[in-house]
């Protein structure tokens, strides 16, 4: 066993740590521009801009460690979020199963960010039971297309996305996760309609999206009729470890201790409360161990192992983590918890920490909810099945 | 030992009851939470006309002499609706000082109008550094003849907008924490010298700051004796804890009702939620903490109205729980509702909000096990 990084890993280290300071963002200037050259950066440095891609699309190729390497670097600085669709969700599955065609049309401008997408999965009856979506593709007599109706729900970014990838049901004949194929959805169609959702910190991030009518041509549907199930659920398991966060929890528990200092407390800080200072203490004890599951996982992944347990054990403990810290948050604002928004009163930690802990109650709920993360682990890695009784 | 309420305390039940279901739905919550005022006058008039400001005030003050448990008793039915007329702000809090500190002349110049709903006070009594200590007071009351200089500010005063009057704990002598040197003195809210920054709380009611600058009141605003201010702010507090906890009882009992509906009508993996053992004994944990609150509340309450010795150390003990339960509930309703859960159509968000806001009102959680375990 060895927990140190070899001196070609410090030496990575330190050129990632560079490359975020000299291209940080500065006050004052464009957001949206200083992103954009930013993705450009990155790209000259080897593929920086697409960590997670292969080397063949133009990924830098990275070793397990180089890309905890880069979470930590990342978090550590802070650097904006990138909507995981077009480049973390969608470009995976058309590099793995999208034609020659389909890669050149789409992967350039997911990669410079200039195209924006949105993942249209679940549905108002198919949450958890994602399979049972029911969202229609019917092939044209000619065969040149298909028409879609169908509802989505809870698309985030809907409202900004140019194209919506889609689970479509084409044939319900045999079982629920036969039948159900990939599609392109341009979000310009006259035939969608957005509707916003506004969730419990006033925030518009999910929308309805009613699809009526709306033609696809058959180019535009990745891999085989009907084997859209296959397709997605491969990808769920990336999107657990991502939504785990584990790097940007290290960085949000230095904050939040941070912050708990500040707040005074008779003679002395919040950290003095006894009740305050356990809960800060659990949760440090938590991230410390689920640091080194993600380690451990890097390091079978470093062998060759094919990806194990931890990323649902990572999903399940990693959003339980983000959680307590949102709601250390709002409780280290004490009186001010509850001032929100554009109050000007307590302290600026304050305001903004009681829209994250609200938005953070749904950690638990998206990317495969707890309950059925705990399932997926009592079945598949614990070997427990469910008996319908005698 | 008898546990029931009277008959006079079941029919106001009742009646607040019945008000809540036919003038708090959702939607007219939500309009009324962002109008201008924040609350319905219209409901804050009926609330008058139906007696409900003169219950807890003794007949000798022109109310009708009830006491804490007639108080829990509307404020739980509030709860149900999550009510924003400052009914907590102007009785629980300003009134209530005021009865219990105010001089026979005091009273009898501001007490009817709080009762008949003409005049709404609350009490200006946290400050930006002090967290939930009531005796840390900065801001300063300086006597002088027969004027007081008050110079200072106070933080997320209830309902702060809506009152004509606070009832404000100001320094009149000793040092920052020191609970001997705290009076309260009543200040008109068009006071030169007063400003008040009201806004939005998550919840949909709403706070303020208020600055105090140079502002003169004559000294016979003072409630009771200057420098002994502190016990009465206690008393209120540990008043205003009881009427939160039983808000917040009302608000869980709607948040564990409606999961256990919500769970039962929609279907995944075709089956009901609520087939699944791991979401019923959610749901059993969420309905025990329910119970064990509402036991807690009627002890804590029957112990205040009795003067028992213990009674400070059980509303400790009961504002613990509350703060603990109201998150462990509001949390997992949201979480058994899936992403309706997250959305401001469904009630049960307002609800969990709520809660939220509770814990930090009159202490937190971890604030009272401190206190209850010292
Ligand atoms: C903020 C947000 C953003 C989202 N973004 C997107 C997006 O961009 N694209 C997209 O397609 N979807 C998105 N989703 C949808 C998300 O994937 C679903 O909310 C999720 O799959 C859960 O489905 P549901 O909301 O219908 O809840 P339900 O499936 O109805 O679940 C409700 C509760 O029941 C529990 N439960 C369900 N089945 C079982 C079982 N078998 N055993 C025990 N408990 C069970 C769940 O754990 C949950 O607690 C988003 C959701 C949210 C809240």
């Amino acid at each position: 066993m060895d927990i140190d990084l070899s001196p070609e890993d410090l030496a990575f280290a330190d050129d990632v740590r560079s490359f975020l300071a000299d291209n940080a963002y500065k006050a004052g200037e464009d957001f949206g521009q200083w992103r954009f050259e930013w993705f450009e950066k990155a790209k000259a440095k080897g593929g920086w801009d697409v960590p997670k891609w292969p080397k063949e699309f133009g990924g830098p190729g990275w070793t397990p460690t180089q890309h905890y390497i880069w979470e930590r670097e990342t978090a550590r600085a802070n650097t904006p979020w990138d909507m995981p669709f077009g480049v973390g969700m969608l470009a995976p599955i058309l590099m793995g199963y999208g034609n020659k065609e389909q890669q050149e049309r789409f992967l350039p401008p997911i990669r410079t960010r200039k195209q924006n997408w949105c993942q249209g999965y679940s549905e108002p009856g198919a949450g958890s039971d994602l399979a049972s979506l029911k969202t229609k593709a019917e092939l044209s007599a000619d065969g040149s297309h298909y028409v879609v109706n169908g509802t989505k729900i809870w698309t985030t970014a809907a409202h900004i996305a140019d194209w919506m990838f889609c689970l479509t049901r084409t044939d319900d004949s045999g079982k629920k996760q036969q039948g159900i194929t990939f599609l392109l959805i341009p979000m310009n169609d006259p035939g969608i309609e957005v509707k916003p959702i506004i969730t419990l910190g006033g925030a518009h991030s999910v929308n309805m999206v009613y699809i009526n009518d709306v033609k696809v041509p058959v180019t535009d549907r990745v891999g085989e009729e009907g084997k859209g199930w296959t397709y997605a659920k491969g990808l769920l398991q990336h999107e657990r470890t991502g939504i785990a966060g584990v790097s940007r929890s290290v960085f949000a528990l230095e904050n939040l201790k941070r912050n708990a200092a500040s707040v005074k407390r008779g003679n002395g800080t919040l950290l003095d409360e006894s009740g305050y200072a356990k809960k800060l203490a659990e949760l440090e004890i938590d991230l410390m161990a689920l640091e080194f599951t993600e380690l451990r996982s890097l390091a079978s992944a470093s062998a060759g192992a094919a990806p194990g347990p931890e990323s649902s054990i990572m999903k399940l403990k990693g959003t339980d983590i983000q959680q307590r810290t949102q709601k250390l948050t709002v409780e280290a604002a004490g009186i001010f918890g509850p001032a929100w928004g554009k109050s000007k009163v307590g302290p600026d930690f304050g305001r903004a920490g009681m829209g994250g802990y609200l938005a953070s109650r749904a950690y638990t709920i998206y990317g495969g909810a707890s309950e059925v993360q705990r399932d997926v682990i009592a079945k598949n890695v614990l070997g427990l099945k469910k008996s319908s009784g005698k | 030992m008898d546990f029931n309420f009277s008959d006079e305390q079941t029919l106001l039940g009742e009646s607040v009851e019945r008000f809540v279901q036919d003038n708090y739905d959702l939607e007219t919550r939500i309009k009324l939470a962002n109008s201008k005022e924040g609350f319905s006058s219209d409901y804050w008039n009926t609330m008058a006309e139906l007696g409900w400001f003169g219950m807890p005030f003794s007949e000798a003050d022109g109310g009708f002499g009830g006491n804490q448990i007639d108080t829990m008793v509307m404020m739980e039915a509030f709860g149900k609706g999550l009510v924003l007329e400052p009914f907590f702000a102007s009785i629980v809090l300003g009134g209530n000082a005021l009865a219990r500190a105010g001089s026979e002349e005091q009273k009898a110049a501001h007490l009817p109008s709080v009762i008949d709903g003409s005049k709404r006070l609350t009490l200006a009594y946290a400050e930006e550094q002090a967290r939930f200590d009531l005796f840390d007071v900065t801001t300063t009351g300086k006597l002088s003849g027969d004027t007081l200089t008050i110079n200072g500010a106070k933080s997320m005063v209830p309902s702060a907008g809506a009152a004509d009057t606070f009832v404000v704990s100001v320094r009149t002598s000793g040092g920052q924490m020191d609970k001997n040197g705290i009076s309260l003195v009543l200040v008109d809210a068009s006071a030169d010298g007063v400003s008040v920054d009201d806004f939005p709380t998550v919840d949909g009611l709403r706070a303020g700051e208020v600055t105090f600058t140079n502002v003169e009141v004559p000294a016979g605003n003072v409630l009771g004796e200057p420098d002994n201010g502190f016990d009465v702010l206690s008393a209120v507090a540990r008043d205003a804890i009881l009427a939160l906890s039983a808000e917040a009882l009302g608000a869980m009992e709607i948040l564990y009702k409606d999961t256990i509906e919500y769970t039962q009508e929609r279907e995944q993996f075709d089956h009901a939620l609520s087939d699944f053992q791991v979401l019923q004994h959610r749901m059993v944990d969420m309905f025990v903490e329910y119970e064990q609150c509402k036991s807690l509340l009627y002890r804590a309450t029957l112990e205040v109205v009795q003067g028992a010795d213990t009674a400070d150390r059980t509303v400790h003990a009961l504002k613990h729980l509350i703060g603990k339960a109201g998150y462990f509930i509001g949390e997992n309703a949201v979480q058994l509702h899936g992403g309706m859960g997250m959305t401001e159509e469904l009630r049960v968000g307002h609800f969990f909000k709520r809660l939220v806001v509770l814990d930090t009102q009159f202490g937190n959680a971890d604030h009272h096990l401190e206190q209850f375990a010292a």
